[in-house]
């Protein structure tokens, strides 16, 4: 019974925070006086304002449709940006005579990464982009996050290849492979087994980045809520459910990066 | 067990210290008590100006700005503000709409609205200008004006459908596009994937008057200056007060809104009158 207890595996914490969470929870409702019969009927009351009349479920999907549309399309220019900037870095420390390119790509990431992603969408729509109207804005956030979203990609893809323990790449070159076939065929789909959980999370994070799209102007799910708000003039119920969205799509994700995980780890030897 | 109990324990702890705060003060009777008190105003509006010059130096304690209206309403109902520095009608309007809230009875100061567009942008402005007092002289704007205080002030806004609002789509003359924040009625709010509001009834008349199709860009009231300087969008109609601060970046069409009012919204059970 003790060692249950003091185990520290990641299941048994998890479900501590968990248990203790719900009770908070349970404890705050309990305080604001939730469990009266007069409070239920205006809780109801209140959502039925806040998402069932008028279809106003609507503008909330609406907005998540935007906000995965942005974090889709970011993710796809970050996975090429990602790759290229990562190539550059790898083949560089690999011998290849790229200084000016490798000392690009260094910049590029220092930049993006050093800087909020908030601060460079506004500049990418006001600054870079002030004269393109008739451009969909959603494409003007789809380049910034997806610009910024390459900086960490590109991290991600080279701490995967280096993670590739030496030996096999000198055991490839060894037999004779040259550096590229030897890259492509040994280390690549090594190196895919701790990226692609990684990459997941980069999108997990994305998703929750996007929500500062409304400041150019884009609906997406977080503005959505406020829309709602600025209608019904009610603050917690539409912020809480926008909330409660987001969060089933991450433990979605997650759900889908553990099991990846574990196909991935298949086969592995220890 | 032990450390779930501990962490429990201070959870609780902080709850009740985040409920303990709330000592009693005085009630709120005249604006010059506002000098001294926690305000609150939606960033970059003229609210947030007329607060600053309120406050004076103790602007940076006691003065906060929020992105939107009702996350300044949420923070006034809790207590974390005393009052907010705003527009009459938005605030009557928050009155019609929530329990417990007051407007204190004499205005902080008389403002005019005008539509606000791009410094030097003279062909644009003129047209608008034009298309306006034509709309002023047959009466369509008075008729906008009555339509919406009637029911955002007094009745249920939920007659005004989005649909019903002509955008007159596929005009020869191309997009009229406005800037705006809709989260600021009677004059402008989204409304399913739609916007109504008297400033967007008002731009769709003058969109008509142009023959152009009227497209809103709905976004921060903060950036809608930005936007229209850097060309984002043709003009920026959102309730916007005319100041000489904003002359300097921005060209005015003839105000559409005489003597509009800021007020001090506060809670009822804070005010004595």
């Amino acid at each position: 019974m003790k060692n249950n207890l003091t185990r520290h595996d990641g299941a048994g914490r998890g479900n501590l925070v968990l248990g203790i969470f719900a009770l908070f929870l349970l404890y705050l409702l309990y305080s604001s006086g939730f469990f009266t019969a007069a409070a239920w009927q205006d809780f109801n009351r209140r959502f039925y304002q806040n998402f069932i009349k008028d279809r106003r479920y609507m503008m909330l999907v609406d907005g998540l449709k935007a906000t995965l549309f942005m974090t889709s399309g970011a993710t796809l220019i970050g996975l090429v940006v990602g790759l290229i900037l990562s190539v550059i870095r790898v083949a560089y420390k690999g011998g290849a005579p790229i200084p000016v390119l490798n000392a690009m790509a260094n910049a590029y990431i220092t930049v993006l990464r050093g800087t909020p992603a908030m601060v460079q969408l506004l500049i990418w729509n006001f600054t870079i982009f002030a004269s393109a109207r008739n451009l969909n804005t959603q494409y003007i956030a789809i380049l910034a996050f997806g610009l910024n979203s390459g900086a960490y990609i590109a991290e991600i893809f080279r701490g995967g290849i280096e993670a590739v323990d030496p030996g096999q790449m000198e055991a490839a070159r060894s037999l004779g492979l040259s550096y590229g076939t030897s890259m492509k065929l040994i280390i690549l789909p090594q190196a895919l087994r701790t990226v692609i959980p990684m990459l997941f999370n980069e999108f997990i994070a994305l998703l929750k980045e996007t929500s500062v799209a409304g400041y150019i102007g884009i609906d997406d799910l977080t503005r959505a809520g406020q829309n709602i708000q600025a209608l019904t003039l009610e603050h917690s119920q539409p912020l809480v459910m926008v909330a409660i969205i987001y969060l089933v799509i991450v433990l979605f994700l997650t759900h889908v990066v553990r099991k990846l995980e574990e196909w991935l780890s298949r086969g592995r030897r220890g | 067990m032990k450390k779930f109990f501990i962490a429990l324990t201070v959870l609780f702890l902080f709850v009740f210290c985040a409920c303990a705060f709330g000592a009693e003060e005085a009630k709120l009777k005249t604006t010059d008590q506002l000098k001294t008190e926690r305000l609150a105003a939606q960033r970059g509006t003229v609210g947030q100006f007329i607060a600053e010059d309120l406050l004076g130096d103790n602007k940076s304690l006691l003065l906060t700005t929020y992105e939107k209206y009702t996350d300044a309403v949420a923070a006034l109902r809790q207590g974390k503000v005393r009052a907010i520095v705003m527009d009459e009608m938005p605030a009557r309007r928050f009155l019609n709409e929530v329990d417990g809230l007051a407007i204190m009875e004499n205005a902080l100061s008389e403002e005019n609205y005008a539509i606000g567009f791009r410094k030097g942008n003279k062909e644009l402005v003129e047209a608008v200008n034009k298309a306006l007092a034509e709309i002023k002289a047959d009466g369509t704007l008075d008729k906008i004006f009555e339509k919406y205080y009637t029911t955002f002030l007094t009745g249920d806004a939920s007659s005004i459908k989005p649909e019903d609002i002509d955008f007159n789509k596929g005009a020869k003359g191309g997009t009229l596009v406005v800037g705006t924040e809709a989260g600021f009625a009677p004059y402008e709010l989204k409304v399913g994937t739609g916007f109504i509001g008297i400033d967007v009834e008002m731009c769709a008349a003058i969109a008509k008057k142009l023959d152009r199709e009227l497209v809103i860009e709905n976004m921060n009231f903060d950036a809608l200056p930005m936007a229209v300087s850097t060309n984002k969008v043709d003009m920026i109609c959102a309730g916007i007060t005319v100041t000489e601060e904003r002359k300097e970046n921005m060209d005015f069409s003839e105000n559409y809104v005489v003597g509009a009012k800021q007020v001090a919204l506060v809670r009822a059970d804070d005010y004595e009158k």
